[in-house]
């Protein structure tokens, strides 16, 4: 009887050892967990940043949980070790490695985005800043706007988190400006060249030498400086600030393109109230002789049109309206500063207009800052 | 009679098991045709991570069928593989539907800024032309040249939306209106100052 009772109790506490031993293959806490890395890593953005990573991961992963979904060795002895739950865990610490690198690569582009739009916006800023102050907006036409789509469009990837399109925008539009530096140095380069400049300063003082030795008024114009200069027997009498046309930094090339020409002219009408609607208006004798061989040889090369014409009544005079900044390519002054010009001057007077008068002119200037600039970028 | 019986059932039995154990072939065709599928839909751009498993998955079911196919005949088991394959067919096509709706409002939504950004480009048209005539037109001329770049520009995000890049195509719509405004504004100051369509008496130069 007790040796019965002994072995009843003997196999209860057997049946009971082993159910209550048998454990499951794989705890839910690691499934859990594991989950949690492939959040991560989608948080992370890795399937369209890292594809390959997390193809890694996730091929394993599908895997191992089709294994725990279909296996019968879900339940083991607490003896057994469980080849299915190595596994897992050894892709949970190589899944936590890879969320590790992944967000450190994250960080690392969110900052390399940061920099670069950054730089971008102060980059073209700055473009538009020196761009606008020697009046060569037109220059780059279209290009601006072109390039601040770009840099506009940099910073909205940013702000959407999407650091690597942001990144490749940002070069774009880092490119397009430096493209556009180049485009600035090739259209106004002249206003950096030592002999250009010279030749312009030989322009001139052969103006103030005509000045002197004619006991005459000549007016000399600097584009880059923008300024006008009255010489009276080859002395400095009046300087006063002009306007130019909207391309006014450009060479004249044909009628309606907004710059302003170079060259030696004469004035050739003196207009006054009623004859003009700019207050007071010097008519100059453009286009001249030079102009026409300039002209007919471009048009023969084709640099111009055939359609074009070369333009005509180039004036230097007064403001029409107070708040207009820019001409169709005339030299235009404040009223007063015309009123005392025009009482100095007489048909014929001579005028000299050229680009620059010094090699650190504003133009020149602005030229080598932009391409300092895109060095440092580069 | 018993004894000649046995063997019979055994090799029925045999015959019977094996006849059931070749892989569900059809079915990861189908599911591989699936996937293909969903990936032509753009999946892969556009619900990536589920894409992604779905690979996965289809990794999964190769190497099963053939770990499956490298043991004896009537040790083979498929039923996994043809469970996962069922799974991973269903599961491409629904990620088809939901791409080619995550598509669909990108499109809409990129249409729509698109829009928008049309109607700035016009309404900065529209002050462009009544900008002054002769010589006070200089004031406005390099912001008409700013309105003939936005106008260009505009093209671009219809290229971004016919190459199906409707992100691309919402940003660049976004700054090409966030530009038209500012252009605008600097219209409307610059008639402010030079007033409005006065002809010129002398308009060559």
């Amino acid at each position: 009887m007790l040796l019965r009772q002994v072995h009843r109790t003997l196999t209860v506490a057997l049946v009971g050892f082993c159910i209550s031993g048998c454990v499951q293959a794989v705890p839910p806490d690691l499934l859990a967990a594991l989950e949690s890395i492939d959040q991560d890593l989608i948080a992370l953005r890795a399937p369209e940043t890292a594809p390959e990573e997390y193809g890694a991961f996730v091929r394993q992963w599908i895997a191992l949980k089709s294994r725990v979904e279909f296996d019968d060795d879900v339940i083991r002895w607490p003896w057994e070790t469980s080849e299915l739950e190595n596994e897992l865990r050894g892709l949970y610490l190589r899944g936590e490695r890879t969320v590790a690198q992944l967000h450190d690569r994250h960080a690392s582009r969110q900052r390399t985005a940061q920099s670069k739009v950054e730089s971008i916006e102060d980059r073209f800023h700055l473009m538009r800043s020196h761009v606008g102050s020697i009046e060569g907006r037109i220059v780059l036409g279209e290009r601006v706007v072109q390039t601040d789509l770009l840099v506009k469009q940099a910073r909205t990837f940013f702000e959407q988190k999407d650091y690597q399109r942001a990144i490749q925008v940002a070069d774009e539009a880092n490119q397009a400006l430096v493209n556009q530096t180049s485009l600035l140095a090739q259209e106004l380069g002249r206003y950096a060249d030592g002999k250009r400049i010279a030749s312009w300063q030989a322009m001139a003082q052969q103006a103030i030498d005509w000045s002197r030795t004619h006991q005459s008024p000549a007016i000399v114009v600097s584009k880059a400086e923008r300024e006008l200069t009255l010489y009276n027997n080859g002395r400095k009498v009046l300087s006063y600030p002009v306007r130019l046309g909207f391309n006014g930094i450009r060479e004249k090339q044909f009628q309606g393109d907004g710059a302003t020409p170079e060259g030696r002219y004469r004035v050739t009408d003196k207009r006054g109230p009623g004859q003009t609607q700019f207050y007071r208006a010097l008519v100059l004798n453009y286009p001249n002789a030079e102009d026409r061989r300039r002209f007919d040889l471009a048009k023969k090369t084709g640099q111009i049109a055939l359609g074009k014409g070369i333009g005509g009544l180039i004036e230097i005079h007064g403001v029409e309206n107070e708040y207009a900044q820019q001409t169709l390519g005339c030299v235009m002054l404040d009223n007063p500063n015309m009123a005392a010009l025009f009482e100095r001057v007489s048909v014929g007077t001579p005028i000299t207009i050229v680009g620059a008068l010094t090699e650190q002119n504003a133009v020149a200037l602005a030229l080598s800052e932009l391409a300092h600039h895109n060095r440092q970028e580069i | 009679m018993q004894s000649r019986v046995f063997p019979v059932l055994i090799a029925l039995a045999i015959v019977i098991t094996a006849g059931c154990t070749d892989p569900p072939t059809q079915q990861i065709q189908e599911a591989e045709n699936a996937l293909k599928e969903a990936q032509e839909s753009g999946a892969s751009t556009y619900s990536p991570d589920e894409y992604a498993k779905l690979e996965g998955t289809l990794d999964t079911i190769r190497k099963e069928v053939s770990e499956q196919d490298g043991k004896f005949a009537l040790f083979r088991d498929y039923g996994k593989a043809q469970q996962l394959s069922l799974s991973a067919k269903s599961e491409s096509e629904r990620i088809k539907i939901a791409t080619a709706q995550k598509k669909e409002e990108g499109k809409v939504a990129a249409m729509q800024a698109q829009q928008v950004a049309e109607e700035a480009v016009k309404a900065a048209q529209r002050l462009v032309a009544k900008a002054p005539v002769g010589k006070d037109r200089a004031a406005v001329e390099a912001i008409k040249n700013d309105v003939e770049g936005l106008q260009a520009l505009l093209k671009q995000v219809q290229d971004s939306i016919d190459k199906q890049d409707y992100p691309a195509a919402q940003t660049q719509a976004k700054a090409i209106h966030d530009m038209s405004q500012g252009v605008q504004t600097e219209i409307q100051n610059a008639l402010a100052k030079v007033g409005r369509g006065k002809p010129s008496r002398s308009s060559r130069q």
